[in-house]
């Protein structure tokens, strides 16, 4: 007993000698074995062709790593289309796959901002929730101005709370106004309010 | 540990936006425009080395895949390599206190695993982390004695795992090794140098991996515990997903993923599981997954 050398299989580094076939994946992606189906949806990385697979997968797909596998490689198609079916799950009934999908929505902002006006006005309030959440996480420049947007403009008071807590990491003195006339419109939500007035003086002296 | 090193100076911005594009998807190591002083001058090193005589004909060489040496002296002078022994040592604690005596009871009764305790430390870099497990095991952890481990160290870097293989040290990178660890473990080679023991060196299984690159970590499974610490926040966030995904598939159910101190999982990838432990917090591929 104690440390022992293990050189073999499986070694790290020691690459698989030929890549698998796409209809192989294809149909691992449908397999069983969610493992199976896991490791396809990363190994379809750069295959074009395997994004309506892909997405009809995530479609059914039950079991969150496999879905987390397909967001993944799903992610590396930053492009309309792909991400507008995404948004669809935003609106679905399970919850860990609507904070999967808006984290890869994040990572998508080309495609997702374009999106962003429809989504802003999406008759379901949880769909702008989930949206605040996807500019939460979202690592580029004109995501403040669209929660700022929707600070200013949602109808919702859980929207509204929702884009302040998301705009509340980049927050600063400029934004003051914009949360105490959130507060205003609100005056009957307690949890707005208590935000409000916590994080308001905190930001003096924190300008741009 | 191997990050990616700020960089340059001499490239067109054409040349370099190439460049950044075609390192970006071999390695998933995104390099901004702000490194690009750094990045030029460790290019021109590569062009020089490479006996190419402008970026034109190397860069063609390089693509063209060839000159598999081309690519791995890009990643060498690309990556900067800086650790010492028993950095961060209160997630060593955890793993003698915490998670190994998780591993253990969740593959049978104690001391009797089913099979050898599998770590991985990844990037290993010059070898101080795996090296610095091996020391920690040996000389605290009270069931090594009926336990078999395997230890292995990888890293994107071929010239770090050449280094980490010699296991020669400055007195840098052993400044936190007690001085008894010291006379037991190393040989004094010269005034300022010391080599680590060979039967500790041997026991140690090294090998070039890059972590984002899902076919080759394929053949990376089974671990118990994994080591990746402080090179995620150096990635973009698909690069980072996808070194998520990979580092899941390497661990058993159950298995236990140490990161750096200011790297969040949650951020990357949901699908691990954040186990708070007395000095922070680990990261577990969830027990019900296969």
């Amino acid at each position: 007993m104690g440390l022992v050398r293990r050189d073999t299989s499986p070694q790290v580094g020691k690459e698989r000698s030929q890549a698998p076939a796409y209809d192989l994946l294809e149909r691992h992606l449908n397999s069983p074995d969610p493992e199976l189906r896991r490791e396809a949806a990363l190994e379809l990385d750069g295959w074009d062709e395997a994004v309506p697979a892909l997405l009809g997968r995530l479609d059914v797909e039950s079991e969150p790593a496999v879905c987390d596998a397909i967001l993944t490689t799903l992610v590396g198609h930053d492009i309309g289309p792909v991400a507008a079916r995404l948004v669809g799950h935003l609106a679905g009934e399970d919850t860990g796959l609507r904070i999967a999908v808006a984290d890869a929505l994040a990572a998508m902002p080309e495609s997702t901002l374009s999106l962003l006006p429809d989504l802003l006005v999406d008759p379901d309030h949880d769909v702008r929730i989930m949206t605040a959440m996807v500019l939460a996480n979202m690592r580029h420049p004109e995501a403040e101005s669209w929660l700022v947007a929707m600070v200013r403009g949602d109808a919702h008071p859980n929207v509204v709370t929702a884009a302040i807590d998301a705009l509340l990491p980049s927050a600063r003195a400029e934004h003051a106004p914009l949360l105490q006339e959130a507060m205003r419109r609100f005056p009957d939500d307690p949890f707005l309010r208590f935000v409000v007035e916590t994080t308001v003086p905190r930001l003096a002296g924190t300008y741009r | 540990m191997t990050i990616p090193m700020v960089a340059g100076a001499g490239l067109s911005d054409l040349d370099f936006e190439k460049f950044r594009e075609y390192f970006y998807k071999r390695t998933g190591i995104q390099f901004t425009a702000a490194k690009r002083y750094f990045v030029d001058r460790r290019i021109d090193a590569c062009i020089q080395s490479s006996g190419h005589r402008n970026f034109g004909g190397w860069f063609a060489a390089l693509r063209l895949g060839d000159r598999t040496d081309l690519l791995q002296d890009l990643i060498n002078q690309l990556t900067v390599n800086e650790t010492y022994f028993l950095r961060e040592d209160y997630q060593f604690d955890s793993l003698l206190s915490e998670v190994l005596p998780r591993v253990l009871a969740g593959r049978g009764r104690p001391g009797r695993p089913a099979g050898p305790v599998k770590i991985l430390s990844l990037p290993c870099s010059t070898g101080e982390e795996p090296y610095s497990i091996a020391l920690r095991l040996l000389e605290e952890w009270d069931q090594i004695d009926h336990v078999d481990v395997e230890i292995h160290g990888a890293d994107i870097d071929s010239a770090v795992l050449d280094r980490a293989r010699l296991a020669v040290y400055g007195n840098r990178s052993l400044q936190r090794v007690p001085k008894p660890w010291l006379a037991k473990y190393f040989t004094r080679i010269d005034e300022d140098r010391y080599q680590l023991d060979g039967g500790i060196r041997d026991a140690v299984t090294l090998a070039q991996v890059n972590v984002c690159d899902t076919p080759a970590m394929r053949a990376v499974q089974d671990f118990d515990v994994i080591f990746c610490r402080n090179v995620l926040i150096y990635f973009d966030e698909l690069s980072s997903r996808r070194a998520a995904e990979n580092l899941y598939g390497a661990l058993r159910a159950g298995g236990f993923l140490f990161l750096g101190h200011s790297e969040s999982m949650s951020r990357i990838s949901p699908i691990f599981t954040p186990v708070r432990l007395p000095e922070g917090l680990v990261y577990q591929r969830p027990t019900g997954a296969k």
